[in-house]
Order: C-alpha cells, then structure tokens, then sequence
C-alpha cells in the first residue's frame, strides 16, 4: 500500500502532497432496556488526498473507491489551483518519518468472537438493570475498531499505523412518576479486548446512583466555591482552556493572538497544564499526528503563564512555533485540524489530598462525574454527573443539575487548591470541533477547587 | 445494486431491506475573510438489514465492489444474534410515491467559481475593523435506492446547499460569536444571503454594549436559535422509541391537552426545497406529513418498522439509516407553529427568512426587565428528556422596558421544557428555517435566570 501511495505521491503535479488511506475493521454491540439492538461487523475504508502550490489554497479530496487514487490527486490539485490567496500558505518544517508504529492491542478484538462481546455487554447492562425496578431504561453499547492507517507526503514520509479503540459504556435512566434521572458510565482506551473486563461493579454504581438522584434535591442556583473531582475537573481544562489553546484560533486572529500572548499569566502558580498525546495506551494517543508529526508532552501553562500551545504545521509556520503533533481527523472523510489529545492538569503536591481542598469551605458544591462540555471560548459550560453539598468543611447531601457556567479568564484564575491524587479519565465519548465529532480525546487531573463559581439553576 | 444484493438475499432469509447512497460533496472555505480550500469527496455505500429465522440483523460496507454474497453472509450472522421481530417489509406502494421536489438542478450545476463568488459576496458584506469572518459552502448531490424483497423499491436524487457565516470579535478578554446559515435544496437567492448578512449584522450590532444582566424568574424570548435547549426535550420524549422504553415523560397521554393550546409540532418530509425532504423513507415506507402535537393536544409518536412492530403500530415514515448501523427513528423537517394563525395553517412556509429578520419577532413591547436568549452553552449535555435546561448564555440580550438595551454575559438560564411550553406568552412574526427546524421566535414567562 505504501508504495502504491508513494507511486501517486510522485505522479502529483502540486508542489506538496499527501495521501492518508485508511481500512477501519470494527464491531459493535448495544443495548436498549433488555433488547439488543445491534450486533455488527464492519468494514470502512477510503481515501484522503491534500496537496498545495505556491501561491493557492488547499486542495482536497476524500472518497471511499481507492481505485479513483491517481484521478484524486489530480482533482485536488486542480482544487488548489482554482484557490488563489495572496497570502502564501506554509508548513513549518518537520523530520521526514519512516516507520510502522504497531501499538498494542492488549487482545486483537477482530478475533474475539462477536457472540463474546455481546455477552459481556449483557454483563455490564444486566448489572444496571439489576439494581432497582426503577431503572426502567438503559443504553449500552460496545464498539471496538482495529483501524489501519497509511500515510505519505511528498517530503519523503512515509508511515503505517495500527491504531485499536474500544469503547464500553453505559447509561441507566431511573424513573418515578414524573421524574426522570440518569446515570452514565463510559470506558474508552485506545487498547483491546483485554482491557474492558471486569467492570460490573462501576455499571452497578452508576444506576444506583441514577435512582439516589429521584429523590434528590435541585442544586440553587447561586456562586459556590466548588470543588471538581478528577473527571469533571479533565473535562474542565478540556473545554475551558483547551480550546484556547488549539492555534487555529489563534493564528489568523491578531486580537485573538494578543488575548493568547505567551507570558500572559492565567492561573495562580498552582496551576500547570498541558497535552500529551505521547502518554501510553490512553485514548488520545497517538505515535504520530495525521500529518506525519510526531506526538509529544506540549506543556501549555507553567505555574499559572502561557507557555505553549497546540500547533498544526500551518498554524506553526504562520505563529513561527514548533509543530506539535496535533493535527488531527477523525477519519479520511476530513481534513487534519488542531486538536487536543489526553489533556492534563498537573497533579500539585503530593500528600495533599480532598479533605485539605475542603476543609475551610463554609458552604459549597463537590462537583462529580461529567455528562459533558462545551465552550464558547470566553464561556463555557460543563455538566456534572451528580453533586453534593459541601457544608462546614464536610460533604453533606446529594444534589443533582448540577452546571458549572464559567468564564475562562475568571476561572482560571480562581483556581486556587490543586490535589495530588491525580488520575487520567478512561472515558469513551469524543470532543467535536468544525464537524469533526468523535475524535478519541481523554483528560486527566486531579482534585480541583475553584474559589467560586456559578452554578446555574433554579433561584 | 440493490436488486442484486436482494436477490442474493433471497432464499438465505426470510426477508431483507437494504439502501444503496451516494453522496458527492463540494466544499470551499474561508478563514478570517480569506479563501483558504477547496475540496471534493465522494462517497458510496450499501446498507443491508436481514430477517433470518424470525431474527433482525444488519451489515453495511463502504467497498467500492461490494460482494453481496458476504454482506448477507455478515448481515445473517448478526442476526444470529439479534432479538426476534416481526417486522413487516411494505409492499410495492399500489400508487406512485408522493411527488414532491428534492433535486435542484442549479444547485447540482454550480460551478467551484460560483459558491467561490458566494461565499466571496458575504466575506465582504460581514466585513468589519476588528472583526474576523470565516464562511463556508457546501453543496451536496445526493442519489439514494432504497428496496426490500416484499417488492417495493424507491429511488431518489437530493441536492442541498449549506452557507454558513460566523463573526468573532476580540476586544480585550470579550469574545463575542455570530453565526448564522443558509440551509436548502434549491440554490439561496441574492436575497436570501442578503437576509443573512442583516440577521448576523443585527445580531452582533445589538451585542456591542454589555450590559448587566437581570435575575430572578423573568420573561424570556427564545430566538428559533436559542429554543434548542427547549425543543430538544420535546424532540426525545416524542420518539416511539423512548416511548417503548418506558423513558418518556409523554407516553401514555396522546389525546391530552399537554401544552399551550396555540402550539402545534409537526414532522414534514414532504416540505418543498428542504434538504431533508424526500419521497420515500430509508424503509421503503412512503412519506407523510404527521402532526404531532395539534392545538396544544399529543397526537402521535413518531416510529420507524421496528419501534412501530413492537408497538404494535404503523411506522410513520420516519426511518433513517447510515451505511453501517440499523435503521434508527430520525426527525424530517420539524415545524414548530401557531396552530392559530392563518398564514401558518395555510401556506406551506419554506425557504429562508423573509423579510427584516427583526431581533426578538415583535415579542419584546411588553417586556418591563427580560431577555433575548439567541444561543445557550451545552444544549443536549445533561438530563435532557426530563424536560430540566441549565445553561449559561452564549448569545443573550437584555430586553428593560420593551427595549434591546445590550448584551449580557455571565448569566445562566434554566426551566423546564414541558411547563413553560404549557403556557406560551406569544409566537413571533421571525418564523424561519434553521437546518432543519421551522419555528418562530416564542416569548416564555417565568424562565430562571442566574447571574454572578
């Protein structure tokens, strides 16, 4: 295949080019109440042809018949030269790669038979529905991918991939009368068959919890001082700075880059964060980006100051930064963008553990679990799983809609307690950006406390 | 294709329904005002649903040369593991399928130059110092052949044309996002991305001054953009399936008066000039227009062949299904109306927004301290179908004696769907297309609104 890549490569006509196949062999499982829904193999596969010439725009085409290979590339060059820009587009400069990155597959899911997978499912969601009779609902599902990637541009790279996924989760809807409550589980890693056992308990968990939330109260709607566990608290830097950070935003936006300035302080010392999409077997990492770069540990704030952010090879050359790694698509229908990878808050000093975050709080909120994100960049919004009150210093009662409405610059800065008991999500689930949803992502961190922030509600 | 793949199916199971798309996009962009791409992508794939000893599985490929023998192979083997159904393919439709128009030729003849020229046009028309603005189009050609082995067959073509703006504006730590788009079948008219500069224009103009925000339980007009929070519970709990599910809070009252008595929901896949409009459902199940809550009154559930086999019901033509999973229930064309007013019970209303899009739909006069809220922060995270909204601003308008008096920020409104729809203060005259929703804007009393 490579060569095959390569002989197309060579016959281009465009000053740059490259070519991404991808064969995606994947299967999936799902649940609804105690009906199986699905039980599926498939097949994916397709083409992704970019090129570029000297004074024109991108050129791209994707289509699913490789045969058409040769007649794409000319198409795309074509494209490019239809697109005339004044302003010249350029790649910063990368190593050209050679490689087959195999990573582990901690059991090949393509030979576990489908038969397998459907029972463990029905493990997982007989356990949720096991709890009470009033879970009268739930969504499960299981999917695995064994994706094989190709890749060659016309700077002598040349790579081939095998990147695996699976993706188990859960969600339990518990009911009474007119209300309606859930609770969710996800485990997602970019592994295999062997890393998804043995999880009933956590299912368990989440549905009792889903039945605890009937019969608890509405958070008030007010400014707390909150306190984020690990999950809500990667899902936070996910969505609160991540974003920012990603330098398409930044790079064609003089007001935008002054807001972004590297020395620019965001947070109190405590704070450091970063995105590693070096780190081993979690669901964001990757040996190499979708142009070729390598991966690596990019730290973004050091002790509270803008030190770095996420580059493409475009964004890089245009900011004059170094490419980092992180330009992404979630298949080869698009085209590589900025994008985040496992995204971390620094875990801060050992030993300090929940109790000393919460010890002074009069009256607050202990924020848990995350049903999701999204930011508007300045704003941003993310949803807990569940709550609970914090009173005199102590975790009081279950509290549920729980939504943290924020501003990033606030925020940040209000961050003022940071735990070391930091730990990465193995969440399932994707972040979505210009159409592209979902690209595997995780977070990680530890437990967080932020001096206030609002909690939107009933008032 | 589809004949073959049925054939090849034929004998190995009981039944089978399968769907053949294709689908050619072109696509050019703009970033910060300038071109940036061009790009192409096509695409084609078969999806195949078998019922093999009474059980239902399914099996999908994107190959270029598919092989029917081991699609049905796969599909039979998913059934193996699949639950019993009994599912009831439609026979070949004794009249012809509904008439309606999905394929546009000028939208499938525009040349690259001519959605260059477009999307050119609105760079320069949303152009402002300090302002950044990034335009996309995309136009979509589209042939579908759906068929199962009780003998009915359907085939269409689609064109759509996407036009999307968006305008960032930086002052100091304020970021402020306007967005808006055209979405159809046909071709937009110079007036139609006219309509759309003046409704971002007016937008982010409105935006400029910040002002503090109220709080309290207070009027609120949502914008046919900021109902989503609002629409989508509806949007789940009027689904056959989380009615089978014993999850949705409507199940079990069709027939009751459940909302304001003006307020009428329908699903139209027979709408003109809609992209998602077409003849004939992914299940071979002709298309129907289906009220779903008429006068304040639940009508009906929406389902597709198999929700409805359980429920014991008809399908209502509301079956979509991608190349590799089963068919799912999907929403056409959603219309959200004053089931009081004459023009919307009587003219169809199709294409973009007509007129002055005026900010708030004439519901403001009588506001003495509210807001205009045009886009919310995470709609659809949370608990959704239970009807319960919490999110923070992202586009929002002050509104103190019956007046814009600016933009708010760092508030968060919440409510519930299903109360504050029972009563409806009033229904805009800003009715317009967004994707694939009508509705007006609607003035909703009592709605929480937190600020820090």
């Amino acid at each position: 295949m490579k060569d095959r890549l390569a002989a197309a490569v060579t016959q281009s006509r465009a000053d740059y080019t490259e070519i991404r196949v991808e064969r995606t062999w994947s299967s999936a499982v799902a649940f609804r109440g105690r009906r199986l829904e699905t039980a599926t193999v498939s097949e994916d596969q397709g083409g992704f042809v970019r090129v570029l010439n000297k004074g024109c725009g991108w050129g791209i085409a994707s289509f699913t018949s490789l045969d058409e290979l040769p007649a794409m590339v000319a198409r795309a060059n074509e494209l490019s030269r239809a697109v005339r820009v004044d302003d010249p587009i350029r790649l910063a400069e990368t190593r050209p790669q050679l490689a087959d990155a195999i990573l582990e597959l901690d059991g090949d899911v393509r030979g576990v038979p489908l038969a397998e997978k459907k029972k463990l499912l029905d493990r997982y969601n007989g356990a949720m529905l096991a709890v009470s009779n009033a879970v009268v609902d739930t969504q499960s599902s299981y999917r695995d991918e064994v994706s094989e990637v190709w890749y060659v541009n016309s700077e002598g790279t040349s790579l081939y991939q095998l990147r695996p996924e699976v993706v188990v989760s859960g969600t339990a809807i518990a009911r009474r009368n007119g209300t309606i409550e859930k609770g969710l589980e996800s485990i997602g890693l970019r592994k295999g068959w062997n890393s998804v056992q043995n999880f009933e308990n956590q299912f368990r968990v989440v549905a009792q919890r889903a039945v605890d939330l009937l019969d608890a109260p509405r958070v008030r709607g007010a400014a707390y001082p909150v306190i984020l566990d690990n999950e809500l608290a990667g899902v936070f830097i996910h969505e609160a700075f991540g974003h920012l950070s990603e330098a398409d935003f930044v790079y064609e936006n003089p007001q935008a880059r002054e807001m972004m300035t590297l020395g620019r302080r965001f947070g109190k010392p405590v704070l450091n964060v970063g995105d590693n999409g070096a780190a081993k077997g979690l669901r964001g990492t990757l040996p190499y980006d979708d142009e070729g770069t390598p991966t690596q540990d990019t730290p973004l704030i050091k002790e509270g100051i803008l030190v770095g952010r996420l580059h493409s090879r475009e964004t890089a050359a245009k900011l004059g930064e170094r490419p980092t790694g992180n330009a992404r698509a979630i298949s080869f229908r698009h085209p590589p963008i900025v994008r985040m990878t496992n995204t971390y808050i620094a875990p801060g000093k050992q030993g300090v553990g929940f109790n000393d975050l919460i010890t002074d709080i009069k009256l607050g909120v202990y924020a848990c679990g995350a049903f999701g994100g999204q930011t508007m960049l300045e704003n941003f919004s993310f949803t807990a799983g569940w709550g609970y009150m914090i009173r005199d210093g102590k975790v009081a009662e279950l509290v549920k809609d729980v939504v943290l409405a924020g501003n990033l610059f606030q925020t940040l800065d209000r961050i003022d307690h940071i735990a070391g008991d930091f730990t990465w999500n193995q969440m399932g689930g994707g972040c979505g950006k210009g159409g592209q949803f979902p690209l595997p992502v995780t977070e990680g961190a530890p437990h967080v406390r932020i001096e206030e922030a609002l909690i939107g509600g009933d008032v | 294709m589809i004949d073959r793949l049925l054939d090849a199916a034929r004998g190995q199971v009981d039944g089978a329904d399968a769907l053949w798309r294709r689908e050619e996009q072109t696509a050019v962009s703009f970033e910060s005002g300038r071109l940036k791409a061009a790009g192409i992508s096509e695409e084609a794939g078969l999806n195949l649903r078998v019922v093999a000893h009474g059980r239902m599985g399914v099996a999908g490929t994107t190959a270029a040369k598919p092989d029917p023998k081991e699609l049905v192979a796969r599909a039979s083997a998913s059934a193996e593991l699949g639950e019993v159904v009994d599912l009831a393919f439609p026979n070949a439709s004794p009249h012809s399928l509904p008439p309606i128009p999905t394929f546009f030729d000028r939208t499938a003849n525009a040349s690259l130059s001519e959605l260059i020229r477009m999307g050119r046009l609105l760079v320069e028309r949303l152009g402002r110092p300090d302002c950044q603005v990034n335009v996309a189009v995309q136009r979509e050609v589209a042939d579908t052949a759906v068929g199962n082995t009780a003998g009915a067959r359907g085939e269409y073509r689609t064109t759509g044309i996407a036009v999307t703006a968006d305008i960032t504006r930086i002052a100091g730590d304020d970021v402020l996002m306007v967005y808006d788009q055209y979405v159809g079948a046909d071709m937009p008219s110079d007036a139609d991305l006219e309509a759309l500069v003046r409704s971002v224009d007016t937008r982010l103009t409105a935006a400029l001054k910040i002002v503090t925000p109220p709080d309290g339980a207070l009027p609120v007009v949502f914008t046919p953009a900021g109902l989503a929070a609002v629409v989508l519970p509806l949007e789940q709990a009027l689904s056959g399936k989380t009615v089978l599910q014993g999850s949705s809070p409507l199940a079990g009252k069709v027939g009751e008066t459940l909302f304001d008595v003006r307020l009428s929901i329908i699903d139209d896949p027979l709408t003109p000039g809609r992209p998602l409009s077409r003849p004939v459902d992914d299940e071979c199940v002709p298309s129907r227009s289906n009220g779903l809550v008429e006068r304040g009154v639940l009508g009906q559930f929406v389902y597709d062949l198999e929700t409805a086999a359980r429920a014991k019901t008809q399908s209502t033509g509301n079956g979509r299904r991608g190349v590799f999973g089963k068919p799912q229930i999907r929403y056409t064309n959603v219309l959200f109306r004053d089931g009081d007013s004459a023009g919307a019970r009587h003219g169809v209303p199709y294409g973009h927004a007509s007129g002055v899009p005026l900010l708030g739909g004439g519901l403001i006069a009588d506001i003495e301290d509210g807001l205009i809220v045009d886009d919310l922060i995470g709609v659809g995270q949370g608990n959704v179908i239970s009807g319960a909204f919490s999110h923070p601003v992202g586009l929002a308008y002050r509104v103190q004696r019956g007046e814009i008096t600016g933009r708010v920020k760092d508030a968060a409104v919440a409510g519930n769907a299903y109360d504050l729809l029972k009563k409806i203060g009033g229904f805009g005259s800003d009715g317009r297309w967004l994707g694939a929703r009508w509705s007006p804007s609607l003035l909703l009393d009592g709605v929480s609104v937190a600020r820090r």
